[in-house]
């Protein structure tokens, strides 16, 4: 019997060892993003010496880098489902454009304040709950779902000021704009605050490890009874949460909402998330991976710009970083079905 | 006796799915016509009709794609550079060559082949680097917008010299332009060719069941690309019509057509999922697409309203064409 | 020591779509023991698995566990009773920790003003790990990190754990082929920790085509066969041979076959196969297939035969070996260069891979050779329907018409389409896998007859056949294999065909 399964024995190791040989690439591959950005760091250096390595454009780095932070962090959910959420640029967008209604400004006579905040996240947080509702209940594809959302919600945000942008008057709102601490803007520090919520959500409440159960296998979670379709709502619900964050934040820095808030997130911060390490199929990565992923994408447009790189340009270079970054990280087996 | 109860089930289900883009349109013309007579004014119904040109030819380029199970969102910034490249393509020709029917038939042949050469490589990263088709048309629509920009940052007006070069595109007959007419003719060619040859009928199937249609032989990875590249040869082609009807070209003109081209193909019947779908329906899509445009701007609706308006048929034609039967695959 | 009965199944069956899975089967599990069960494939223990776990519902038959009516309506009423399943597919996130997985689901048993206390969880997580002999495993640790023989103790732990539920009561646990991935060290280390469950008084089901790993970890086994009970005895009583004239048994008539009808292989060689191998799944295939030929291949699950078929009809690459098409040297990356060789497999899975549900019956036959029907260049409908109308004839499948979609049709005749397929695309070698699964006997019979009858016309084919009775029966040779290689090599004429005993033998 041992004389028949010594050569048996190295079929299971060939398979052993394969498996094994796949999660050492992915164990390095997790250092790469981080490679990446130091990288980037040192040759933008190299390149534009003191003005790019100074402290004032750091701090200009972490300004810039808040809004695209935000959306991300709440895009990481959905791709951890294995989803993706094209909603931003119009949830943002929404959000942004509802508040600056609600609050003192220059076109309603509204004054609701903070209120008016709340009810601007509110209600880009329902249509994070409708995406995720009408994707789960007719099981139309997510990209769909929210490619029409997004449409909506710019007709929505374009029709809350009737045309024209309103100005924001509300003093307090306003003073924010200067506001700062430790040297760091308070919308640096909003987007820092939810990180650290998104974080906590992912690493210690049982739904964030349920969203890796349900992006690794439904079959899984779904047959020790957990709600596969609550898990997927609710992730598409806290996604218009961090997107309505983005787009309250985005109207208070502008001083008025516009639907423009939201134009041209939602493509960096796609890259940002799967070049982060956050795979596409789900199941893996998460919040500090995008964390990683959205310096990149904001050093990159800090970079580029400082270089004088033509601005029509820069999409079409995150064109280019998107697909490297997909291309590297998914299956080349021949079976393997993408649509 | 199931079996039977389950053959009236299907049957229903096939019927609403059969009439609704009828039914949508009816009821769309009955609506406007109510709201606003001069809906149906003869010199409407003209303007109506050949708007929809541009969009069909692009919409027969799309159909394939989504009968695949696939989908391309940057046919918009594809049509974008196609109407940039072959503007400027006539602009510069037209100092070395003096006859314009040449400077207009070599852009347009060139401007193809570069719609056709973007849907190659697309199709082929799609298909050989297995990258979800959404994700690699997204990251092209950047590229996209980029190219278009960079070969014409600002709107061009064609030089009255060339005027002569497009006055095909105003011939009509009654009602019916010539570009209609050609757009439709096209449909008819792609309906051949989807279900007249093997190639069409292996889209069919890849769509289906891609993993059967591979183990029956089907030549699914040549067939996919193929697919992308007559999408990227009609997505030129319509921005080709395009410059013809306004005689300019603008570097962001195609960027709202990619959610409409959906919709249009939604309407018609034909399902995200893939494998099942009547591309000449798809001229009821179109004209229902139109039909929304011409109608909201006819009534006074304002124009933000109409994105609205679309994200919501849209999304009310793939609920009600969705299948939600025992089909157990899992939907991302 | 008197045993209490913790499990008993009686007189279950199980039926699908017309066929019967399981006609009737019984089990009876005591405390502290483990209970071996083995078949062949398509014998019915996984259906028993399944049933027992709560995944699905007997169609008769009761069971009792702890002395009590036992019919679960999920998994979880059957962790509930004590009852826990580790699956052949693993069911570990790979991305969440050790403790994560052995708790998952069950998080709000931690839950501390809102927040999980995982520090409590992972003290927990410990103890559970040390129940199942695993202490040195840290539950901090992402699967990811750990090899497949840890991931199965592992599981084996979420089960113990999940079935215990706080309770001093004994708990049943299945085993479905917990071995097929693990190395020899690894299996011996397996059988230690159930031997520390069954000293606490737990149960085990352990299923297994390895006979030998049965006999050595088993008190009691059971042998099913076709759907039915073949047996029971106490392991101190069994040996190899025993279990495999258990598990085979009497053989079909020869006239269900059609052996009056097979024909002798002629002399050219179509297909050979020179030290074939992908890694990970088989290696060192050497064979050749003649013109005229049936060749069989049998083989366990995991054997190799599947990626076996899949590198000759094009759908996977071989990483080692050659294979010579008539003579020519071929490497193929798609099924459809295959096709172009005369080279056309009819896939196991027939609702995933064969069928295209939403075509019709003609569409799915015209689906290889849809350019054999070209006039002019184009499809000419009326050559389409005519070879739909003369296969549905041919093959006498049951359909309203070439225009009925193939979801409407039964198994059987569903399989008959494909075949249908097979033969209009001309194919010259035709690999037939697992070609009379789900089909009734009487569209068997005529599949048989068919396919002599193809053979004799000179096609050659390559049969994975649904049971080891059909391998022999139709087959004009047999090679066996297990674990990856080929172990045995039969002559099957007509005859002469060789005994299921001699052939199982080498499968397990």
């Amino acid at each position: 019997m041992r004389k028949e399964n010594l050569a048996a024995m190295t079929i299971t190791d060939e398979f052993a060892a394969k498996i094994k040989a796949e999660n050492q690439r992915e164990r390095l591959m997790k250092w790469a993003p981080l490679l990446v950005l130091i990288t980037l760091i040192l040759s933008f250096t190299i390149a534009r010496g003191s003005a790019f390595a100074s402290f004032g454009n750091l701090v200009s780095i972490l300004n810039q880098w808040s809004i695209p932070l935000l959306v991300a962090l709440g895009l990481t959910f959905v791709i951890m489902l294995g989803s993706i959420d094209l909603s931003i640029d119009g949830t943002v967008g929404m959000a942004g454009s509802i508040m600056s209604v609600m609050v003192l400004n220059s076109r309603t006579a509204n004054d609701f304040g903070i209120l008016g905040v709340a009810i601007a996240i509110l209600s880009s947080v329902m249509i994070g709950f409708l995406v995720g509702v009408i994707h789960v209940k007719f099981k139309i594809p997510s990209f769909m779902v929210s490619f029409c959302f997004m449409n909506i919600c710019i007709g929505i945000a374009y029709l809350s000021y009737s045309g024209k942008p309103a100005v924001i008057n509300d003093t307090f709102l306003k003073s924010l704009t200067k506001a700062s601490f430790l040297n760091i803007p308070f919308i640096t520090w909003v987007a820092l605050i939810v990180l650290g919520i998104c974080y906590y959500i992912q690493e210690y409440t049982a739904f964030g490890r349920h969203i890796y159960a349900v992006g690794t296998d439904e079959t899984i979670p779904k047959a020790v009874g957990v709600n596969v379709s609550k898990v997927k709502i609710k992730v598409f619900t806290l996604a218009g949460l961090c997107f309505g964050v983005a787009g309250v934040v985005g109207a208070i820095r502008l001083g008025q909402g516009q639907a423009a808030i939201g134009t041209g997130l939602m493509f960096p911060a796609q890259a940002a998330v799967v070049i982060g390490g956050t795979s596409l199929s789900g199941g893996k990565g998460g919040v500090i991976q995008t964390v990683v992923g959205t310096l990149i994408m904001t050093v990159l447009e800090n970079g580029l710009t400082m270089l004088g790189v033509n601005p029509f340009v820069k999409t079409g270079i995150q064109g280019v970083i998107i697909l490297a970054a997909v291309i590297l990280t998914v299956k080349h087996k021949a079976t393997v079905i993408s649509k | 006796m199931l079996k039977n109860q389950a053959k009236t089930k299907l049957n229903f289900r096939e019927n609403l799915q059969r009439y609704f883009c009828f039914a949508v349109l009816l009821l769309l013309v009955i609506a406007f016509t109510i709201m606003e007579p001069r809906f149906l004014n003869a010199a409407n119904i003209v303007n109506l009709l050949s708007d929809s040109a541009p969009l069909m030819i692009m919409a027969a380029g799309m159909t394939p794609i989504l009968l695949l199970g696939s989908i391309d969102l940057s046919i918009g910034a594809m049509c974008s550079v196609g109407n940039v490249l072959v503007l400027t393509l006539m602009m510069n020709l037209a100092n070395t060559i003096s006859n314009p029917a040449i400077v207009i038939l070599l852009s347009i042949i060139l401007t193809a082949m570069v719609g056709i050469l973007s849907g190659i490589i697309m199709g082929t990263i799609h298909v050989k680097l297995k990258v979800p088709s959404f994700i690699a048309s997204l990251a092209f629509m950047s590229i996209f917008q980029s190219a278009a920009l960079l070969i014409s940052r600002a709107p061009q007006a064609l030089p009255k010299k060339l005027y002569s070069t497009v006055k095909w595109y105003s011939i009509h007959f009654g009602p019916i332009g010539l570009p209609l007419i050609l757009a439709m003719l096209l449909i008819v060619v792609f309906y051949i060719i989807l279900t007249y040859t093997p190639f069409g009928k292996g889209i069919y199937a890849i769509g289906a069941n891609e993993r059967a249609a591979r183990i029956a032989g089907i030549k699914v990875d040549k067939y996919k690309i193929i697919a992308f590249a007559m999408n990227g040869f009609c997505a030129t082609l319509g921005a080709v019509f395009l410059m013809a009807k306004s005689k300019s070209s603008a570097p962001t003109v195609g960027d709202a057509f990619t959610l409409m081209v959906i919709s249009a193909i939604v309407l018609g019947g034909t399902s995200l999922i893939g494998g099942a779908g009547n591309i000449l329906k798809t001229i009821i899509g179109v004209f229902t697409v139109a039909i929304i445009k011409n109608g909201m701007t006819t009534v006074g609706v304002n124009v933000y309203w109409q994105k609205v308006v679309y994200g919501v048929i849209i999304l009310i034609a793939i609920a009600i064409a969705a299948d939600r039967s025992s089909r157990s695959f899992v939907v991302k | 020591m008197e045993k209490k009965l913790l499990f008993s199944a009686k007189n279950i069956t199980k039926s699908f779509h017309g066929t019967q899975a399981l006609k009737g089967v019984d089990l009876d599990v005591y405390e502290g023991e483990v209970v071996g069960l083995i078949g062949e494939n398509g014998a019915g223990k996984s259906t028993l698995l399944k049933i027992i776990i709560g995944a699905q519902p007997q169609s008769s038959g009761d069971m009792i566990m702890h002395a009590n009516e036992f019919a679960p309506k999920d998994p979880m009423e059957a962790n509930a009773e004590g009852i826990g399943m580790v699956f052949q597919e693993q069911s570990l996130i790979v991305n969440l920790s050790v403790g994560q997985n052995i708790f998952f689901g069950h998080e709000k048993d931690f839950k501390q003003y809102g927040f999980v206390n995982w520090s409590k969880m992972y003290a927990e997580a410990r103890k559970v790990l040390d129940e199942v002999g695993c202490n040195n495993i840290n539950p901090r640790k992402k699967v990811i990190d750990l090899n497949f023989a840890t991931r199965q103790m592992i599981e084996i732990a979420k089960v113990v754990n999940v079935t215990k539920s706080g309770s001093d009561q004994k708990c049943l646990i299945l085993l479905d082929e917990p071995t097929s991935v693990l190395n020899e060290i690894e299996v011996q280390r397996l059988f230690v920790e159930i031997r520390k469950l069954t000293q606490k008084g737990h149960s085990v089901i352990f299923v297994s085509h390895r006979l030998d790993e049965v006999l050595e970890i088993s008190d009691r086994v059971y042998i099913y066969k076709d759907g039915e009970n073949a047996g029971n005895m106490k392991t101190s009583e069994a040996n190899e041979a025993k279990l495999y004239e258990a598990m085979v048994g009497r053989g079909t008539t020869t006239e269900y076959y059609k052996l009056e009808k097979q024909s002798k292989p002629q002399q050219g060689v179509v297909l050979e196969a020179k030290d074939l191998g992908l890694w990970g799944s088989f290696k060192h295939c050497s064979f050749k297939l003649h013109k005229g030929e049936i060749l069989g291949i049998a083989g366990v699950v995991g054997s190799g035969k599947e990626e076996l078929c899949s590198i000759i009809c094009g759908d996977e690459k071989n990483t080692s070996g050659e294979l010579f098409v008539n003579g020519k040297r071929k490497n193929y990356s798609s099924p459809s260069q295959a096709l172009k060789d005369g080279i056309l497999m009819i896939p196991k899975e027939r609702l995933v891979e064969g069928i295209v549900r939403g075509l019709s019956v003609g569409d799915n036959i015209a689906l290889s050779n849809a350019k054999n029907l070209l006039k002019n260049g184009l499809i000419s409908k009326k050559k389409m329907n005519e070879q739909a109308d003369q296969w549905i004839d041919t093959l006498r499948i049951k359909t309203t018409g070439r225009q009925e979609l193939l979801i409407q049709l039964s198994g059987g005749n569903q399989q008959k389409v494909v075949f249908a397929r097979a033969l209009a695309s001309e194919a010259d070698i035709i690999i037939l896998n697992h070609p009379t699964r789900g089909v009734d006997v009487g569209a068997k019979e005529e599949i048989y007859s068919l396919i002599r009858d193809i053979v004799a016309a000179g096609k050659s084919v390559i049969l994975l056949g649904d049971t080891l009775d059909e391998c022999i029966g139709m087959s004009n040779r047999i090679f066996v294999m297990k674990d990856g290689l080929i172990t045995g090599e039969f002559n099957a004429d007509a005859n002469e065909k060789p005994t299921q005993v001699s052939i199982v033998s080498m499968m397990m």
